[in-house]
């Protein structure tokens, strides 16, 4: 350390002052009066650097911090400093690294290793955190932090049992117990509870919470552990009454019906399943506004009981004019039996009321008006659910007739019509729902989406800012601001779709952008619950933040941005877009050039048009867009290295999914990374060996091994060998076609999952593609047919023939440079009437 | 100025009559630039006649005198009136009801009542601006004999008919109905 004289030294203690309130601008006038006398001071040219680095100057920064180092290189403070500077350019590697350093010069700084350890856990690095831990509880075995920071530390690590002997420990150091309950020990005291039962000791846990009880404040979390212990340990009466407290004080508690229900020890058999039943009767009566007690029971009822409990409920709620009736209620489709008996309840209700004005015909009531209105509501949903777009609109139709006010028909009126593939009339049906209530926000997020679906993005733009905030300089991008990622996938999807491939890049890598910050947003709570005790939240922070990349947002946005990435790998020209599907490359020339025309002319005038609005937002003081068109995207050299930043956390959260393991073939196999391909190929077998994508991607694999078989490595070729039965049976590299006629005729026959006869539409694609690629010369009229098979037997195909599925048939044909397209499509008009894709 | 139609009052069903009033709620609500959508729609399938952007902009303007009725919740019914300078009087006001309905299904469950008393209750107030209102009126197409019976009931009487009111409309006859309003003075 090179000492200052005393006048300075006191300056630059000030100066440490003034960095930890956070006055910089005073800081950096002290540091350089330090500097006039002293220009070589290096922590002095540190500290310069790092209110530097909070004044927004990045580069004076770096450059100041490294000079102080330089000139300081034995000075814990110069490093601590370093390490802060990384730290909030969350370079958290090198962080790590200039806190080690720190530390060897300095072993006992408190500071810096609080600092060290916030990196650790922040970067999920639970041994050297629990190290990190260790030690400064040792320095101060006073301080309740450092306890509970190391009990953690174990806990995280996996060794709960750890973390309950240093609890226990400390508890035992506390003289005086607040006698009344305190927050702070409350949650302590119930955070070692979850501990305990962690450990596996459900005994423990259960006695350790009798004792703690007079202390704790959160008195539903006591009742809910006790009730969830008794169970546990299958001590059934106690665990029913402590449930039946619990539903006392929370009568729509589902997951305490369900406690109830498990500590009563009921069964399957007809015999409980009436006993239950009556249970539900029972706290229907004490409870009779709880609609959990009502709702429960058509889950558990079947057959008579269960048409019985349905129709009155189902009354009832239609009486009521309950909207979110059919949400409610589909949950049970999954039991065909129950779909059947409720669609039966519906249309008679429908005719009944249509007569005579009541559920039934027995006149006994007469039901509201709205009562009809939210049947034909119902049933226009039942029947979208079952994709019967016909039926569903005539329903929807009438009731719109009905009551054409109510804003819930419109919108459902466009889901439909959505689903039977007419977007534009699904757009516009929505939005009439729009217009009906203009302050609906959902609505009008709603009508956007359709919008957007319909790839109508001129006309969303308009409608989502009339929601944003008037004040702003750029209220669209204030949907990126609100982390508002519903939008920015539905524009990504719609910029895909168009071919718009740098706009829709630049979407994805908004959300992707939302995580980190949500990963980020997490490291100010590392201090913040240690200090404030908040330790069982705290610990569901940290382990959501470990699955957060596993949330169907970042799924989406990854899938999609592979997609991209590898259609820029297979076309540096450009995307192809809708229009385009089955040109020939030289027609897609042409058709591009044209394209580029039209688009150069568009974007000149589109260029003066953002020059005005850019200086209207400059002038409101808002950020102008450098880049709308995404170009950064588009130029990267290595589209497949990128498509693998987004892949990666799929496979470590998302390992479960079988498209995780597919989009990774599509990336590894254009790496040409075998070894890679085949456990992507071998991980999607393990999921569903029937997967109807995966067969096309077997063959796919096989032949790129037959095309380099001379250049393979030994190696590489060893392992393939060993894995081929298990991916290809007893199929041989020379019989691929042997080995997708074995495919095909697996599925004809309906062996899928043991269902006799039901064939499946996906498969068909998968084996045109298949016998296409085997050889592309002769087997065109080959794929051909096996794509019109679906035409062939409806009673076997209807039920995947799906508008998306038929929307990949027929791009399977284009891409085939089939005669047959327009065969196709006429039959596909025919099974979706209102589908525009397929109208001539 | 596009001539005004009848209020729509016809073709109930009679077993609404049944309802029993504690199966329902009902109220009434202001019409604003959020819910006009609502108004549009049912003035569009209550009556034959399309309304101009200005009817509407006027609409927004007559604060108690344009309401909508909700029924369960459910928008179901609207009434819109202007205010008239009183031909050659300074000193008062005439009420005219543009348009006064209720969908269909919803008839004869007393809500068509329930407007009209909101606004006579409200044209005998004493007026926060301008002058009193002395009179209040409207048209209805001659043969709709629901709606004269409506009106009559409640004290409004046929004061002139003109047989070519509604020249598109296969019915061009109307009757004006009106109904003096009893000042305090």
């Amino acid at each position: 350390m090179k000492e200052l004289p005393q006048k300075e030294g006191n300056l630059f203690k000030q100066l440490l002052k003034c960095y930890e309130n956070k006055q910089y601008k005073k800081g950096l006038k002290g540091a350089e009066q330090i500097l006039k006398k002293f220009p070589e001071h290096g922590e002095t040219l540190a500290l310069k650097g790092l209110f530097y680095n909070h004044l927004d100057k990045k580069e004076e920064a770096y450059d100041f911090v490294k000079k102080g180092l330089r000139h300081d290189l034995k000075s814990h403070i110069c490093w601590h400093v370093f390490g802060l500077l990384y730290r909030s350019d969350k370079n958290y590697e090198e962080a790590l690294k200039c806190y080690s350093q720190a530390l060897k010069i300095d072993k006992e700084n408190l500071q810096i290793m609080r600092d060290y350890s916030l990196l650790q856990i922040h970067t999920r690095n639970y041994d050297a955190f629990a190290e990190t831990r260790l030690q400064l509880l040792e320095m101060r075995p006073q301080n309740r932090q450092f306890w509970i920071g190391l009990a953690i530390a174990y806990h995280m690590m996996g060794k709960p049992d750890l973390g309950v002997k240093i609890l226990s420990v400390y508890e035992e150091t506390l003289k005086d117990i607040p006698s009344k309950p305190d927050y702070e020990h409350s949650e302590m005291v119930l955070y070692h509870n979850s501990l305990i039962e962690e450990t596996g000791d459900i005994q423990g846990a259960l006695d350790h919470l009798d004792s703690i009880e007079q202390h704790v404040c959160d008195m539903k979390a006591v009742r809910e552990r006790r009730a969830h212990y008794l169970l546990a340990l299958d001590r059934k009466e106690e665990a029913e009454a402590s449930y039946r407290t619990l539903l006392s004080h929370n009568p729509d508690n589902f997951a305490y019906f369900s406690g109830l229900h498990k500590s009563m020890g009921l069964g399957d058999s007809t015999e409980d399943q009436a006993k239950l039943l009556d249970v539900f009767k029972n706290l229907q009566e004490t409870y009779p506004r709880s609609n959990a007690a009502k709702r429960l029971p058509l889950r558990y009822a079947t057959g008579e009981a269960f048409v019985k409990i349905a129709d009155e409920y189902l009354r009832n709620m239609l009486r009521k004019g309950v909207p979110s009736l059919f949400v409610n209620i589909k949950t049970l489709y999954a039991d065909k039996e129950k779909e059947q008996a409720i669609e039966n309840l519906a249309l008679g209700y429908l005719a009944a009321l249509d007569k005579s004005k009541g559920f039934d015909n027995s006149g006994a009531t007469v039901e509201p008006p709205t009562a009809v209105l939210w049947t034909l509501y119902f049933l226009a949903q039942h029947f979208d659910y079952q994709r019967k777009t016909g039926q569903a609109l005539e329903y929807i139709n009438r009731a719109i007739q009905h009551t054409p006010t109510l804003v819930e028909l419109h919108m459902t009126k466009g889901r439909i019509l959505k689903h039977g593939g007419d977007l534009v009339g699904a757009k516009d049906a929505v939005n009439e729902a729009r217009e009906l209530d203009l302050q609906d926000r959902f609505i009008n997020s709603k009508c956007t989406k359709y919008m957007l679906r319909a790839d109508n993005m001129a006309e969303a733009e308009k409608t989502v800012v009339l929601f944003a905030r008037a004040d702003l300089a750029d209220p669209l991008n204030d949907l990126v601001e609100m982390q508002g990622m519903w939008f920015s996938l539905e524009c990504g999807e719609s910029h895909l779709r168009q071919g718009q491939i740098g706009k829709a890049l630049k979407r994805f890598h908004q959300v992707e952008k939302h995580f980190n910050d949500f990963t980020e947003d997490q490291f100010d709570f590392h201090m913040y619950c240690l200090r404030k005790m908040t330790l069982r939240a705290y610990i569901s922070l940290l382990k959501l933040e470990d699955q957060l990349r596993s949330h169907p947002y970042f799924v989406r946005a990854a899938q999609n941005a592979v997609q991209c990435y590898v259609s820029m790998f297979d076309k540096p020209d450009g995307a192809d877009s809708a229009e385009m599907e089955g040109m020939t490359e030289a027609e897609k020339k042409k058709f591009r050039n044209k394209q580029r025309k039209a688009e150069l002319k568009a974007q000149k005038e589109a260029e003066e048009k953002k020059a005005l609005v850019a200086q209207e937002i400059t002038k409101k003081g808002g950020k102008v867009d450098e880049d709308p068109e995404g170009l950064k995207y588009l130029k990267t050299e290595d589209p497949l290295g990128e498509a693998l930043k987004f892949l990666k956390p799929l496979q470590e959260l998302a390992a479960d999914r079988i498209e995780t393991h597919l989009m990774g073939f599509e990336v590894y196999i254009r790496k040409n990374k075998l070894l890679l391909a085949l456990k992507a190929l071998l991980k999607s077998h393990k999921l569903d060996a029937d997967n109807a994508t995966l067969h096309e991607q077997l063959v796919r694999f096989a032949l790129a091994v037959q095309k380099q078989q001379e250049s393979i490595k030994p190696a590489v070729k060893s392992v393939i060998d060993q894995h081929w039965s298990s991916l290809y049976g007893s199929f041989k590299q020379s019989d691929l076609a042997g080995f997708t006629a074995a495919f095909l005729n697996k599925q004809n026959k309906g062996a899928v999952n043991g269902k006799e006869e039901e064939g499946s539409v996906p498969r068909l694609i998968s084996a045109a593609i298949a016998v296409s690629l085997i050889d592309p010369a002769k087997n065109k009229a080959k794929a051909e047919e096996i794509l019109f098979l679906m035409a062939q037997d409806d009673s076997k195909y209807a039920k995947t023939r799906s508008l998306e599925n038929c929307l990949l048939a027929r791009k399977t044909l284009k891409s085939l440079r089939s005669d047959r397209v327009q065969e196709f499509t006429a039959k596909a008009a025919v099974w979706f009437p209102k589908a525009t894709a397929f109208q001539s | 100025m596009s001539p005004p139609p009848a209020s729509d009052m016809n073709s109930t069903t009679a077993s609404n009559d049944k309802l029993k009033s504690s199966a329902f709620r009902v109220g009434l609500g202001d019409v604003t630039p959020n819910n006009l959508g609502q108004l549009k729609r049912l003035n569009t399938v209550l009556f034959p006649v399309t309304y101009t952007v200005s009817f509407y902009k006027d609409v927004l303007e007559v604060g108690e005198f344009a309401k909508i009725i909700y029924f369960n919740d459910i928008c179901v019914g609207g009434v819109c009136c202007r205010k008239e300078q009183t031909p050659g009087s300074t000193s008062s006001q005439d009420l005219y009801i543009a348009t006064l309905g209720v969908l269909a299904p919803y008839r004869r469950l007393g809500l068509g009542s329930k407007l009209l008393d909101h606004i006579l209750e409200h044209a005998q107030l004493p007026p926060t601006t301008g002058p009193k209102i002395s009179k209040v009126y409207l048209h209805v197409q001659k043969h709709n004999k629901e709606a004269l019976d409506f009106y009559e009931k409640r004290g409004f009487k046929a004061v002139e008919e003109f047989p070519n009111y509604y020249p598109q409309l296969e019915e061009t006859g109307a009757l004006k109905l009106e109904k003096v309003l009893l000042g305090d003075d």
